[in-house]
């Protein structure tokens, strides 16, 4: 089941149009998504029932910061007068959706686990986790982020820490933290794209797309496509991330730069992606799945191990089509990484 | 003491943006509430960064040079109402 989602609609689009106009690429593609998103508002609304196996429940903390609140969405339930419940509910059903879907795995752990989660957590709340159980939204401040449950791209990005957890369990700092950020990136992009019906070539590639509040010169947080060119705003500072081994960032803070390094290997993953064209979830996205669970890769894993798995996963899943695995190994090369 | 000097950065994060704010108490008139709640907050927190949660935000608290640290969601009460006020009403 694909869920007609509702998708980021903080950023007005006169700022789209004003940054579009500044020469902003990226916020070309947004309006172009923009559009997108108006047309899909006109298709009738998505069945409220989920698939097989999809059981979620939504609570709200009512601004205080107890987990997980007073339930008030249960599966199967139509919707209720709050967007952020309807949004985090629709969000987690377009994540079951596309790992269901385009990898056979049943939920989170793939054993069905009942996805929960928390919205209007604190007050003015900059931020949105998985805390290891569940999901927790904040309603952002509303003069830099908005509402964290309105973008899908970002729902699906937290539940893959989940998966990630129930995998190859990536430590959470430096290279490997890195790495447990791009995936999340990564699979929280394709629950956007799987959701829009997009393909590589038309995905915007942007990670929360519509989350910065008006008036904030940016488009996203992250970039895949274009690492480093989201955002620069004087409240904001610029995008930090780098998109190639030359321009890694040292440093101690936020666990070794785990949210700046993840543009590195998330640029790997869109080259790969928009080189082998079609939906990125069936190739691209299937050989990513395949080195996240297939057992064989370290908590402690590196960039180059991780390209190494994602090599011998490309090999392994099309046999006799080597091309694929060299358009793996072409895509590491071109940010600095041999998979050797 | 009269005065305290508290300093926040909270790092990690969704977004991973860094902020940094620092509060003087010596012109509150809720200076001695503030007090207790850097004390409190400090007598609470960890001598090394912890783990936390992915995404999950991370503080450091220094308090008159004495620096502390803790991450979300496990933050006590005081931390809570401390790292807010600071990064809100901090310079």
């Amino acid at each position: 089941m694909t869920a007609a989602v509702p998708i980021c609609a903080i950023v007005p689009p006169y700022v789209l149009d004003r940054l579009a106009e500044a020469g902003h690429e990226a916020a070309v593609h947004s309006l172009a998504l923009d559009a997108a998103h108006r047309a899909a508002r006109l298709s009738p609304p998505p069945p409220t029932g989920g698939a097989p196996g999809l059981n979620r429940v939504i609570s709200d903390a009512d601004h205080s910061q107890r987990l997980p609140g007073r339930t008030v969405r249960t599966e199967g339930r139509p919707a209720v007068s709050d967007a952020s419940v309807n949004h985090a509910y629709d969000g987690l059903g377009a994540t079951f959706a596309l790992y269901a879907d385009a990898f056979g795995r049943h939920s989170i752990d793939d054993h069905d686990l009942r996805l929960d989660a928390t919205v209007h957590y604190g007050r003015k709340y900059d931020n949105a986790f998985w805390n290891g159980h569940q999901m927790v939204f904040g309603d952002g401040d509303g003069e830099i982020f908005g509402d964290f449950t309105a973008c899908i791209d970002v729902i699906g990005h937290e539940l893959t820490h989940g998966v990630t957890q129930f995998t190859a369990g990536l430590d959470y700092q430096d290279q490997p933290g890195a790495l447990n950020e791009s995936v999340s990136d990564v699979f929280g992009s394709l629950v956007k794209q799987y959701a829009l019906h997009q393909g590589a070539a038309d995905a915007d590639w942007l990670i929360g797309a519509g989350l910065l509040a008006p008036g904030i010169q940016g488009v996203a947080l992250r970039s895949m496509k274009a690492p480093g060119t989201a955002y620069d705003d004087p409240r904001l500072g610029k995008d930090p991330q780098p998109a190639h081994m030359r321009d890694y960032v040292h440093t101690a803070e936020d666990n070794g730069g785990v949210h700046i390094n993840s543009g590195i290997p998330n640029h790997a993953f869109y080259l790969l992606a928009t080189a082998l064209g079609g939906s990125a979830w069936e190739r691209a996205g299937r050989i990513w799945y395949d080195a996240l669970t297939g057992r064989t890769l370290p908590a402690d894993a590196d960039f180059t191990a991780f390209a190494r798995a994602t090599v011998a996963a490309a090999k392994a899943r099309y046999p006799g089509r080597s091309s694929i695995a060299d358009t793996v190994t072409a895509s590491w090369a071109q940010v600095g990484i041999s998979p050797g | 003491m009269d005065t305290m000097r508290i300093q926040v950065t909270r790092t990690g994060g969704f977004a991973g943006i860094v902020r940094h704010a620092e509060l003087d108490t010596a012109e509150r008139t809720d200076a001695p509430h503030v007090h207790a709640l850097a004390r409190e907050a400090v007598a609470g927190g960890l001598r090394a960064p912890s783990y936390g949660v992915p995404d999950g935000f991370h503080y450091e608290i220094t308090v008159d040079g004495r620096t502390v640290y803790c991450a979300d969601p496990k933050l006590t009460d005081s931390q809570r109402e401390l790292v807010s006020l600071v990064l809100r009403e901090g310079a």
